[in-house]
């Protein structure tokens, strides 16, 4: 699970600090997460390698961004112990939040500040460390995990429609379409301690200029180019573990990784590599397309009983694949289920939805227990 | 054809062969371009029944179909 980066203090051109609204603060929903998810995003953008994040950092707490590097981990601090203490989000002041932006406006803001920081990854300098999203995707259990899970189920969402840098305020009061109500997502569920363990995102991502794919394929290390069969470079990196497939158009597809911090991650430094080669690669539309999750319900299941209650949902044939494919409506998502009690999920754009499709199917496997 | 196209987008997703030999430690870089494999290889033991040939780089170049393979070793 990601935590917030500690980071050396930003030039103040790229976080606007809005007017404050004279209203009541804004209540701690989806939108405000937002801004703080926009304002890690576009550092995390311009770091090619983000430093490991600070626990202190809850992504759930407004960050208040000072040039100071010292004090917004005090606040921080203050902020994270009257969140823990509350539980809610109605006594914080958000007041330092940004009017909620329309869905146009935010895209304008967006295409405006991605091209801040395309400028911005060109020209940045190497870092040597190389960043490690923290080891656990999930964390069951307690109350702060269960803040960063509810973050970390909104930042993919987030990070598909917001890429960076927080926009320039809008009074426009319509709350923002693209983000459904937030529902305190826990993955950890009241049935049970059981979370699924993401085990592949796949991403695309715009480099944005053409490619001369065999000049990369001669060029670069670990790369296979074999335009016969397929027409696109085939890279693959150590850190993190992934394989990239490079298009002659400049579009890329990353697969592999566990997180989608880490899927974002190895696409920055595929894109670095054809830059390297000289080609003016840039960062555009990175954009998760699917998550594959996978857990143990630790007991047998009877598929042919799933098979005949669920027919609507359920397909299973025993000579074709061992395995029932669920199609669950919502959230939209198909799982394959095994006799063993071992559930695949899979067609996820988002964190969330693995979470929420297992808490939908887990109390109806234990309806079809075995013996 | 169509097959070995998913096959190595597949391969992206849970095979990773060729990592999986880099992180056993001794394939530092392969590279395939015009049907033509090239692999750099360190901490290489060649052995034969009588011999043992230790080398700290190895670069194989390799080529396919009817002619063989060819090899350099530097």
């Amino acid at each position: 699970m990601p935590s917030a980066p500690s980071r050396a203090p930003r030039p103040l051109a790229y976080w606007v600090i809005p007017q404050l609204p004279t209203a009541d603060p804004l209540p701690m929903d989806e939108e405000t997460e937002t801004y703080l998810e926009l304002y890690l995003d576009q550092c995390a953008v311009q770091d090619d390698f983000v430093p490991p994040r600070s626990p202190l950092f809850s992504p759930v707490v407004p960050y208040v961004y000072t040039p100071n590097p010292s004090n917004p981990e005090t606040t921080f601090n203050s902020h994270l112990e009257s969140k823990e203490t509350s539980g809610n989000f109605s006594s914080v002041d958000l007041s330092f939040l940004p009017d909620e932006l329309t869905q146009e406006n935010k895209d304008q803001a967006v295409i405006r500040s991605k091209h801040e920081t395309e400028e911005n990854s060109e020209t940045q300098s190497q870092q040597s460390r190389l960043p490690l999203p923290s080891g656990q995707d999930v964390g069951p259990g307690s109350d702060s995990s269960s803040l960063s899970n509810s973050r970390s189920h909104l930042h993919p969402g987030d990070a598909n429609s917001i890429q960076s840098a927080p926009a320039k305020p809008n009074c426009n009061s319509s709350p923002l379409a693209s983000i459904t109500p937030m529902t305190p997502m826990t993955p950890v569920s009241e049935c049970c301690g059981i979370v699924p363990q993401l085990q592949n995102i796949v991403s695309t991502v715009n480099l944005a200029c053409k490619l001369d794919l065999k000049k990369i394929a001669l060029h670069a290390k670990n790369a296979e180019y074999n335009p016969k069969r397929f027409a696109a470079v085939i890279m693959r990196i150590r850190e993190p573990r992934t394989t990239a497939l490079i298009f002659s158009s400049g579009k890329m597809v990353c697969t592999g990784a566990k997180s989608e911090e880490q899927s974002r991650l190895a696409a920055r430094k595929y894109a670095r590599v054809v830059q390297k080669l000289g080609f003016p690669a840039r960062f555009l539309d990175f954009k998760i397309q699917n998550m594959v999750g996978s857990c143990d319900v630790r007991f047998s299941i009877r598929l042919e009983g799933l098979v005949l209650t669920h027919q609507q949902f359920s397909s299973y044939e025993p000579e074709l694949f061992p395995g029932l494919i669920y199609r669950m409506v919502k959230p939209r998502i198909v799982l394959l289920i095994f006799v063993s009690g071992k559930v695949v999920l899979t067609g996820a754009k988002e964190r969330s939805e693995i979470y929420e499709a297992f808490e939908n199917i887990y109390p109806i496997l234990k309806g079809f227990r075995k013996a | 054809m169509t097959y070995q196209l998913y096959r190595n987008t597949t391969l992206g997703n849970n095979l990773q062969e060729s990592l999986d030999e880099l992180i056993q430690g001794s394939l530092n870089m392969y590279r395939f371009c015009d049907n033509v494999w090239t692999f750099v290889l360190n901490d290489v033991e060649f052995r034969e029944v009588t011999e043992l040939i230790k080398m700290d780089k190895v670069k194989i170049v390799a080529c396919d179909g009817k002619n063989t393979g060819s090899n350099t070793t530097e």
